[in-house]
């Protein structure tokens, strides 16, 4: 696998950084040397967001699978490297065209409210998710092209597509497609959302209790005995009790963390990291972010981001390393490929391919007859000015300060005569215009541990007025046939070719602009020890434990 | 004759409340109307998977496709039944989110305005009219804690009683001490504020004749001061503290974030970022309700506080 294998836990010893490249599942924290893991204790997490929905089938919120990852299991487990493994499905099946997958499930799994899981309760949560009232926003999309479930046997399912889906294993893996009890959603129908008594899972942790503006309460299901292989011990899970604070102010948040009063604060912002790390009593755990880096998408229907040459310009008229050191402190990384180093077929290749290049901006510039400057200093062709409107969107929709990197963008774009617009935009006058195709740039991340994000992104019938998410409106023959046949294939080289292809071909294309990886960084007291962080960045408490 | 007296001002407020009502519920209803784009797409916010199928079920369920004056009979026809019919991104009862996050902002409120009116009390009786010195320093020590931010007060006294003194807990509502630190915030301000407006209230009181009278009867300075001057310059207080206590569901909304409660501020937060239409009107009416409510009380206890008043 080309797998970068910072997605592995990267630990800090006090005041340096290392990186453990580790096997398998991923994660040791040097707690873990501390002892063997005691059974029982109550560990307080503070988190950012709270989520507007619990409902794990309708909701798109990263929150919402963070926190219910602990109370929902899935068909197969993914581990860092991107290989699946047994978890409620001992064993499956994959048809040669990718439309059928079939299941053979772990026999004595039963719901916390003593249902038993077998392949009924696969049929009725898929069938859930799929339909319109259930109002899905995301794990529908997951789902994508499916047609049916049928119940085979008891404990043996066939999920059905209409069309090739090499991602499904991947989706099944998720939170997204998790189980609830289907005795949960008939009494509980469309009231999943609110959390609570309804949200009845097989996981090693059960829903507790929830003061809205507050925090959540997780306790461990004492009947849990059906971990992936891959977990560092089988029964339940040593924590007797998990409390989630929803603290969305980061110095709060720190403070709480610094202070003893939480014992893990997630995301420490890149300004306080070095603060977090300079304590004896904490350690951080850091994680780039799979999926779709946070980039550029330059609408190329639109003058003059239409010509090519104006495109490079933008691409190598940026000092993004700069930019970005200087706005996260050194914590996130500069991009060099629309997708992160941690998603699967990453190309690494293109590292250090594309840097900061002002020279050759202004003689794409040049040479796409940009030659004039007005009294501003910017360039003009034929009496107009080179000017390209990127929308701000509220205040509420800004994360990361993307605004400030926006800022020096926009500075080093000057510079080479381009003037950059921001006017900000009410979100919905934002979404009309960007989805259809009305502004010159847009910007977005799209964290997803799949590299299937590239067909997200560039497929043409990933187009923005359908749902789709390509705003650079770019149709490309090539793009589209390796993004779908990448989609309709499990052979891994065959994968690793068309993937690799399409990160090259956006790059030289430049119709999008990776900026950075997005990376979550929590800070840990150190009396926390095996905890373990998921492909999705979220930390994963089945292993964990309190010592000393 | 006071019973009488009273009723008439009640029964003419009560009416007055039921059209402010109307008058709020329509004004959120028809600004909502104004927000640009689709309303689904806004209500899903940028960056979603949804399908066109999910966009037509949304649609479909909330009555989006109908005309807007259609829509807003509807609204109102549920209104007068009491329903405040359910939250699009919560998929719970307006009225019974509203009920579960009211206690701890009342909470919040009503402490942080003991504290307040204690405080101004204190420091305008104590300053009125005295050492200059004395008034500038009190005054200037006000007009800080108008002019901070409640947000950066927050921080603050979180980073000296919670983070170092580890005195109070740094957030949440499950506790008598978790509430000082939010209440302390908002009643700083609050404090400032009213500190100085009885001050001024006092001193024009210490200079009329009725002052003098009563000093030249043998009262002492202090005996003045709190039972005469303090009736006079008490009409502005309440004003002024009827509507900063209206204003404190606003205020609520920062120290709630920064302290991580549970309340009406944050849900309000909450609901305008997902632009959660019956959510955002229910709490529109809420905070009508809450400054009719408090103007009456208001308008009845000048009537208690000026005996002049009730001859009228």
């Amino acid at each position: 696998m080309p797998l970068d294998r910072s997605r592995a836990l990267v630990l800090t010893a006090v005041g340096s950084l290392f990186l453990a490249a580790c096997s398998g599942a991923s994660g040791t924290g040097k707690g873990n040397a501390a002892g063997k893991p005691v059974s029982g204790g109550s560990l307080t997490y503070a988190v950012d967001t709270e989520p507007v929905s619990f409902d794990i089938h309708a909701s798109p919120q990263d929150i919402t699978g963070a926190i219910q990852r602990n109370v929902f299991d899935s068909l197969v487990h993914q581990d860092a490297e991107g290989e699946f493994h047994p978890w409620l499905a001992t064993k499956w099946t994959v048809s040669d065209d990718l439309k059928t997958f079939t299941f053979h499930l772990r026999e004595g799994v039963k719901f916390t409210d003593g249902t038993p899981f077998d392949a009924q309760a696969v049929k009725v949560n898929f069938d859930r998710i799929v339909d319109p009232a259930t109002k899905s926003q995301y794990a529908s999309s997951l789902l994508g092209p499916y047609t049916g479930t049928t119940v085979v046997d008891d404990h043996t399912v066939t999920v059905r597509f209409s069309s090739p889906v090499a991602s499904f294993l991947q989706a099944a893996s998720t939170p997204y497609l998790g189980f609830y009890s289907p005795a949960a959603i008939k009494k509980y129908g469309g009231k999943l959302s609110a959390g609570g008594a309804a949200d009845v899972g097989t996981g090693p942790f059960k829903f507790t209790g929830y003061t809205k503006g507050q925090s959540v309460t997780l306790t461990r299901n004492p009947d849990y005995d059906w971990a992936p292989a891959t977990a560092s011990h089988k029964g339940p899970a040593y924590l007797e009790k998990l409390t989630i604070r929803f603290l969305s102010q980061d110095a709060t948040r720190v403070g709480a963390l610094t202070s003893g009063q939480v014992q893990i604060a997630d995301p420490i912002p890149p300004a306080d990291v070095k603060t977090v790390k300079a304590n004896q009593q904490l350690e951080t755990l850091t994680t780039q972010a799979p999926g779709a880096n946070y980039a550029l998408v330059l609408n190329t229907t639109q003058k003059p981001l239409d010509d090519i040459r104006v495109r490079r310009a933008v691409q190598r008229g940026i000092d993004i390393d700069t930019a970005v050191k200087s706005v996260y402190f050194g914590v996130y990384k500069r991009a060099w490929s629309p997708i992160s180093p941690t998603t699967p077929y990453y190309d690494k290749s293109l590292e250090n391919t594309w840097g900061y290049d002002p020279a050759l901006a202004n003689r794409n510039l040049d040479e796409a007859g940009w030659t004039k400057r007005d009294a501003d200093g910017y360039r003009t062709k034929g009496g107009k000015r080179l000017s390209i409107e990127w929308p701000l969107m509220p205040q509420e929709y800004i994360r990361e300060q993307r605004d400030t990197l926006g800022q020096a963008i926009q500075a080093d774009l000057k510079k080479l005569g381009i003037e950059i617009k921001r006017p900000r935009l009410d979100i919905g006058t934002y979404i009309e215009k960007v989805y259809a195709g009305k502004e010159g740039i847009a910007d977005y991340s799209w964290a997803r541990f799949d590299p299937d994000v590239l067909r997200l992104y560039f497929n043409s019938a990933s187009d923005p007025r359908k749902g789709g998410q390509n705003a650079t409106f770019y149709k490309d023959a090539d793009l589209d046939k390796w993004t779908d046949d990448a989609q309709a294939t499990l052979d891994k080289d065959t994968r690793r070719k068309l993937y690799g292809d399409t990160q090259k071909k956006v790059v030289d294309l430049a119709t999008e602009i990776p900026l950075y990886v997005r990376t979550a960084v929590a800070g840990v007291s150190t009396s926390v020890h095996g905890l373990k962080t998921d492909p999705n960045t979220w930390i994963n408490f089945y292993d964990a434990w309190i010592g000393k | 004759m006071r019973a009488t007296a009273l009723l008439r001002p009640v029964a003419g407020r009560l009416a007055a409340a039921l059209a402010v009502l109307l008058g709020a519920a329509t004004l959120a209803f028809l600004t909502l109307q104004l927000i640009p784009g689709d309303p689904v797409s806004v209500m899903l916010g940028p960056g979603t998977a949804a399908s066109p199928e999910v966009r037509a079920e949304i649609t479909r369920t909330y009555g989006l496709d109908r005309p807007v004056a259609v829509q807003y009979l509807h609204y109102l026809g549920h209104l007068f039944t009491g329903d405040l019919g359910e939250s699009y991104q919560l998929q719970r009862p307006v009225a019974g989110l509203i009920g579960e996050q009211l206690w701890p902002t009342v909470q919040l409120a009503l402490f942080a305005l003991l504290l307040a009116v204690t405080a101004a009390l204190v420091l305008a009786v104590a300053t009125a009219g005295r050492n200059r010195a004395l008034r500038g320093l009190a005054s200037f020590a006000e007009l800080l804690a108008v002019s901070t931010p409640s947000y950066w007060t927050g921080i603050l006294l979180l980073t000296a009683f919670s983070f170092r003194l580890q005195i109070f807990p740094v957030a949440g509502a499950q506790d008598f001490a978790s509430l000082v630190l939010p209440a302390v915030t908002l009643a700083l301000s609050l404090a400032g504020v009213l500190a100085q407006v009885l001050r001024e209230g006092l001193e024009t009181a210490l200079g009329q004749p009725f002052a003098v009278t009563a000093r030249a009867r043998g009262l002492s300075a202090t005996a003045v001061r709190l039972r005469h001057a303090l009736r006079h310059a008490a009409i502005p207080l309440v004003t002024l503290t009827g509507w900063l206590t209206g204003s404190l569901l606003g205020g609520a909304v920062l120290v709630e974030t920064v302290f991580g409660r549970p309340g009406i501020g944050a849900l309000t937060l909450q609901a305008a970022t997902n632009k959660d239409i019956p959510l955002v009107i229910g709490l529109v009416l809420l905070s009508a309700f809450v400054f009719v409510l408090l103007s009456t009380l208001i308008d009845l206890l000048y009537l208690v506080i000026d005996p002049r008043l009730r001859t009228r």
